[in-house]
């Protein structure tokens, strides 16, 4: 056995020398790795940034290793546990929680290994951020539906998962603008926990004790607010109700080309895949990077709906 | 006397109906035509899961793999059902087909390897969460036919069709448990398992037949929902199990076995429906809204085993 770990020892020791030689001109012939853990796979909006960094790595010539926390914090951080173990040149972490996965930056950040958070923050900084600021796009939203109804109306709100990070921003954004608009009425809200069946179900009942008192809808994501369509669109409501929702997913931008939802805003899945790998190669080889890359979201409406679907 | 024996009886009934009557008065929108259509609409996709989930559990079985069938069978379906590829029927058909075949897949390891329900089926519940995702590499399914979004949007005289669905599955499942040979050994076999077997009930076989039951109405649950949100979700269905099961604890089966009605789960699943909806009325927050579900568990559960020892 110790003879194992002095061997082990030898050819890290040996590797890690070699790269460095060669790293500052020719990082051709030892290729990048980084380790990438993200909040959940099965969330289409999450899928498309692993897809922009898989074509951004595959262009950098970088490696990628990534892994699904599954939405557990703890796995996250095991995860990143074994990033360090494996000696990856840089972590990317699409944290499952602001508090709970903060260890994970710690430890990388103990272990000289930069790391990366996209999309989402942690309480701890990390190395560098990429990612769009929630409370902005739930701005952007409500802004939307004020000047749509004039600044007077009933309005309800869908959450997300209660204590998220992201539904405590779209939450706190859409407060800020509610109460620039003194008329604007927040009616009822409850979480639709980021489903289109549950938000479904919720509108139903909804129509049911506000009927046509509802002016608008503003559900945190677009799985949420096509729920909420379907189930206006079933009462026959739609044409005087305004759905509004997040994130630009492909389902919610058929709805705003139809002209039955009436906007999303974008988030750039792209430029956040492929500015987390750029950002990450930049810091291996020692290049100047910024350290909170934002990119901006962008309101999607029947009007500008060609730059959006292909 | 008499009054309070029925009363014990009919427990969860009498609830249900003080519930409903306590909503009626605090909202006004509660007791309307529009309002129970929507209730029970609702709450279609749980009555079929949970119809399922009874027989397993008169059994003495349990299925916690519902929920991830109905996101393998609602994937299946939504992949066929795109316009202009094939007739309605096949999606319905392979969403049914791939349900059942999950819930054959059940019951073959739970009576060949003799590992408790419990695990089988959590094992089943982890593939089949898997297996939805690669089928829909991580992405709903969307674009589906009209012709098939019907079988959940659509109404025949008024009467939304998954009430119908839910009609007629639910007097199919009540005449197997009542009626039928199987209905009989079912309960022999949740009473005593040995006793059924020394009595020549091939226990395997019918075994097999509950948990193949229970993955078909899961298929036909998944092809519900798929259709009634107009996408395949691969997410769909979780905690679904849990929620079928309360309905069917609730409604008088028990958990160990060998009592149950198909009527008590129905009302098991109105109740949890018309609690769901009532405090969405009164714009309760969710999170009352679980601790009120939690303590009716309970209270059903209580209620239950009470009334057990007084018949006995």
């Amino acid at each position: 056995m110790k003879h194992l770990y002095s061997t082990l020892i030898i050819t890290v020791f040996f590797f890690a020398s070699c790269s460095q030689s060669k790293k500052a001109e020719n990082s051709g012939d030892k290729k990048i790795k980084v380790g990438v853990t993200f909040l959940s796979m099965q969330n289409e909006f999450i899928v498309n940034i692993s897809d922009e960094m898989s074509k951004k790595a595959e262009e950098l010539g970088v490696e990628l290793i990534s892994v699904d926390a599954e939405h557990q914090p703890l796995k996250q951080i095991e995860q990143v546990e074994s990033f360090i173990a494996q000696k990856v040149d840089a972590i990317i972490m699409n944290p499952c929680e602001v508090e709970a996965s903060s260890p994970a930056v710690t430890k990388a950040l103990a272990a000289k290994i930069p790391i990366i958070n996209v999309n989402s923050a942690t309480t701890t900084q990390p190395t560098a951020f990429v990612g769009s600021n929630d409370a902005e796009s739930a701005r952007i939203a409500m802004k939307f539906i004020a000047d749509k109804l004039g600044g007077k109306g009933n309005v309800v709100m869908i959450h997300g998962f209660m204590g998220q990070a992201a539904q405590i921003q779209r939450e706190q954004g859409a407060k800020e603008i509610l109460k620039q608009y003194p008329d604007l009425k927040l009616i009822a809200h409850q979480t639709g926990e980021w489903d289109r069946a549950k938000s479904m179900d919720l509108m139903q009942n909804w129509i049911q004790s506000y009927g046509t008192k509802i002016n608008a809808v503003f559900a945190q994501n677009d799985e949420m607010g096509l729920g909420a369509l379907k189930a206006l669109q079933d009462a026959g409501l739609k044409d005087k109700v305004i759905v509004v929702s997040i994130d630009a997913i492909t389902d919610a931008l058929q709805a705003v080309k139809k002209g039955s939802l009436d906007a999303t805003v974008f988030q750039n899945a792209k430029q956040q895949g492929a500015g987390a790998i750029e950002t990450a190669v930049k810091i291996v080889k020692g290049q100047p990077y910024e350290k909170e890359l934002m990119i901006p979201f962008q309101l999607v409406t029947k009007e500008n709906i060609g730059q959006f679907i292909k | 006397m008499y009054l309070i024996n029925r009363l014990r009886k009919y427990g969860i009934f009498v609830v249900f109906i003080i519930i409903s009557l306590i909503l009626s008065f605090i909202s006004p929108q509660f007791l309307t035509v529009s309002n129970w259509t929507i209730i029970i609409t609702q709450a279609s996709i749980n009555a079929l899961l949970a119809f399922g989930v009874t027989f397993v559990i008169i059994t003495g079985g349990i299925d916690l793999s519902l929920g991830s069938m109905v996101a393998v069978t609602g994937v299946t379906a939504a992949m066929l059902a795109h316009p202009d590829t094939f007739p309605v029927a096949l999606p319905i058909f392979a969403g049914l087909l791939t349900g059942l075949l999950m819930g054959i897949f059940n019951g073959f390891i739970i009576t060949k390897s003799k590992i408790a329900p419990f695990i089988v089926t959590l094992g089943t519940m982890t593939i089949g969460r898997g297996l939805a995702l690669i089928l829909s590499k991580g992405r709903p399914v969307s674009n589906l036919s009209d012709s098939f979004n019907f079988i959940g949007g659509g109404d025949v005289f008024g009467i939304p069709f998954p009430i119908i669905v839910l009609i007629i599955v639910f007097i199919i499942c009540s005449l197997i448990l009542k009626k039928t040979l199987l209905g009989r050994y079912i309960y022999a076999i949740g009473g005593n398992e040995q006793a059924s077997r020394a009595s020549g009930i091939n226990v395997n076989q019918v075994k097999m037949a509950v948990y193949s039951i229970s993955g078909l109405l899961a298929g036909l649950a998944g092809v519900l929902l798929t259709s009634r949100i107009t996408t395949g979700q691969p997410n769909a269905g979780a905690g679904f199990e849990l929620d079928a099961i309360a309905a069917a604890v609730i409604g008088g089966t028990s958990t160990s076995g060998g009592t149950g009605t198909m009527t008590g789960t129905l009302v098991g699943v109105l109740l949890i429906g018309v609690i769901n909806n009532g405090l969405d009325l009164l714009n309760v927050t969710s999170y009352y809204q679980q601790v009120v579900m939690g303590i009716i568990i309970i209270g059903a559960v209580v209620l239950d085993s009470w009334n057990q020892k007084s018949n006995s």
